[in-house]
């Protein structure tokens, strides 16, 4: 065995991969906002993407569902392109679950029913089966007694958590974080990592855009880090945090005060 | 000078039957109105060039002509331009419908748009069509958040009905005006058309305040 000499492992490596990215190419007007992004995700594996903001993480992540439509390349589900018409886009989008920086909660439904619109609407499950599965995904990120409240009177945290069932509730192969905890007050974030930490032990396949560095140290299995629209370096946090190959990347982390 | 209040409730029956056609045309002006600006505010919003550009010239025409021109156009025009011949009830409720539609339109745009964009998104990724997103997130917000103005909208259109008097439909004010032609009281039956008018439109605007309280927008 050769190990030192192999690229670091990844996760399922023998496994062909969720996601593929290929030259991922992302416009708006004259800006390129993704400059030929190509990258993998393995199955259950926890990818965070960092970066300073506006260097592209969060597109790509909005080209994974196509809330982005994108200029050039490809993204591959299970290796199937995402498709163009609208009615297949949207059975793309069933598989993956997404959760927002400002949560976007619907307001004028309590949290049970922000949970349960998604099988109702989209899967055409009963009011009652559906409201079943949201109290069980609700229990889970320990939203159980706010069933009734509605969003405006929730905290930041636990409208996130309630976010993220909802995602759950359709069942995804893929979720999508994008910031999930920037909008939050400092002592809400434990909450919602807290309940992203135990849905990567389930073996969910994540990628988180975020800039909780201490969180993708311990959680992540693949750090992506992006600039300008690119990659600059990915590797195992431990790379990444602790021995950075890229002086930029080592510059990033050094702004955010990390020093390893 | 000598008056003779009893000229009001000798025709007492029939300034009510007027007062109940100008409640019956607002009601059923509006239960048109509304669909019809929701139509035109989602044709105007659609990707289709020829929906929102219909929808644009519909509004901004419209929108813009006085109301009491509408309605003559309705009741002289249409029938010579279209061929076809309504009753003067059905022609005042033909102009009304297009003129609230036109400002209902313009409403529902403002309140759709308002809504964030990221609601639609939200939406979206859990695998809504635009149509359902549209239908069970944005409106429903939307909704709420223009329901004082439909209020307001709907007191002017109250008042806006004696317009149609010019086309001899029997509502309040061109009852009260028949009444007064026939018995010469005209200060009589001014005021008691300003009286009836009043007496129901200040609950409606007291309603409205409230609605404003309940539901305007606090952010």
């Amino acid at each position: 065995m050769n190990a030192t000499a192999s690229p670091p492992a990844r996760k399922n490596a023998g496994q062909p991969p969720v996601l593929v990215y290929e030259n991922v190419r992302k416009l708006y007007g004259d800006f390129v906002a993704l400059k030929d992004v190509s990258l993998q995700v393995q199955k259950g594996e926890v990818m965070c993407l960092i970066g300073p903001s506006g260097s592209g993480k969060s597109t790509l992540l909005r080209c994974t569902n196509a809330l982005e439509t994108i200029d050039g390349g490809r993204v591959l589900l299970d290796g199937v392109p995402l498709p163009a018409r609208e009615s297949e886009v949207r059975k793309v989008r069933q598989r993956m679950g997404m959760v927002f920086q400002s949560f976007e909660l619907f307001p004028h439904k309590s949290a049970l029913d922000n949970v349960a619109m998604g099988p109702v609407t989209v899967l055409g499950m009963s009011q009652a089966d559906a409201r079943a599965r949201a109290r069980t995904l609700l229990d889970k990120v320990g939203l159980g007694d706010k069933a009734q409240n509605f969003p405006a009177n929730l905290s930041g945290g636990q409208q996130q958590r309630v976010a993220i069932a909802r995602a759950l509730a359709m069942e995804p192969e893929v979720m999508l974080f994008d910031e999930p905890t920037s909008a939050l007050d400092p002592e809400t974030v434990g909450e919602v990592l807290n309940v992203m930490q135990k849905l990567a032990h389930e073996g969910m396949t994540m990628i988180v855009v975020t800039h909780e560095m201490s969180f993708a140290r311990r959680v992540a299995d693949w750090v992506v880090v992006f600039e300008s629209g690119a990659i600059i370096e990915q590797g195992p946090p431990a790379q990444i945090f602790d021995a950075p190959t890229v002086t930029r990347t080592r510059d990033f982390l050094g702004h955010l005060g990390w020093n390893g | 000078m000598n008056f003779d209040w009893s000229v009001i409730w000798t025709h007492r029956s029939a300034l009510l039957e007027g007062a109940a056609l100008t409640v019956g045309l607002t009601v059923l002006t509006m239960l048109l109105a509304v669909p019809g600006g929701i139509v035109l505010a989602l044709m105007r919003l659609s990707s289709n060039k020829l929906a929102r550009s219909a929808s644009l010239a519909f509004v901004e025409f419209f929108r813009n002509l006085p109301l009491i021109l509408v309605i003559y156009w309705a009741f002289y025009v249409m029938p010579m331009a279209f061929n076809v011949q309504f009753s003067p009830i059905t022609t005042a409720l033909v102009a009304l419908v297009l003129n609230v539609s036109a400002y209902n339109a313009e409403t529902f745009r403002a309140g759709i748009n308002s809504i964030r964009k990221g609601q639609m998104e939200a939406a979206l990724a859990i695998g809504m069509s635009r149509r359902q997103a549209m239908f069970k997130v944005v409106i429903p917000q939307a909704a709420r958040r223009i329901l004082p103005v439909i209020a307001s909208t709907w007191v002017s259109l109250f008042k806006d009905t004696s317009l149609v008097s010019v086309i001899a439909v029997g509502e309040l004010a061109y009852t009260a005006m028949q009444i007064r032609a026939q018995t010469f009281r005209v200060l009589e039956m001014l005021t008691a058309m300003a009286a009836l008018y009043w007496l129901m439109g200040y609950p409606q605007a007291k309603l409205v305040d409230w609605i404003h309280r309940k539901y305007g927008v606090k952010e």
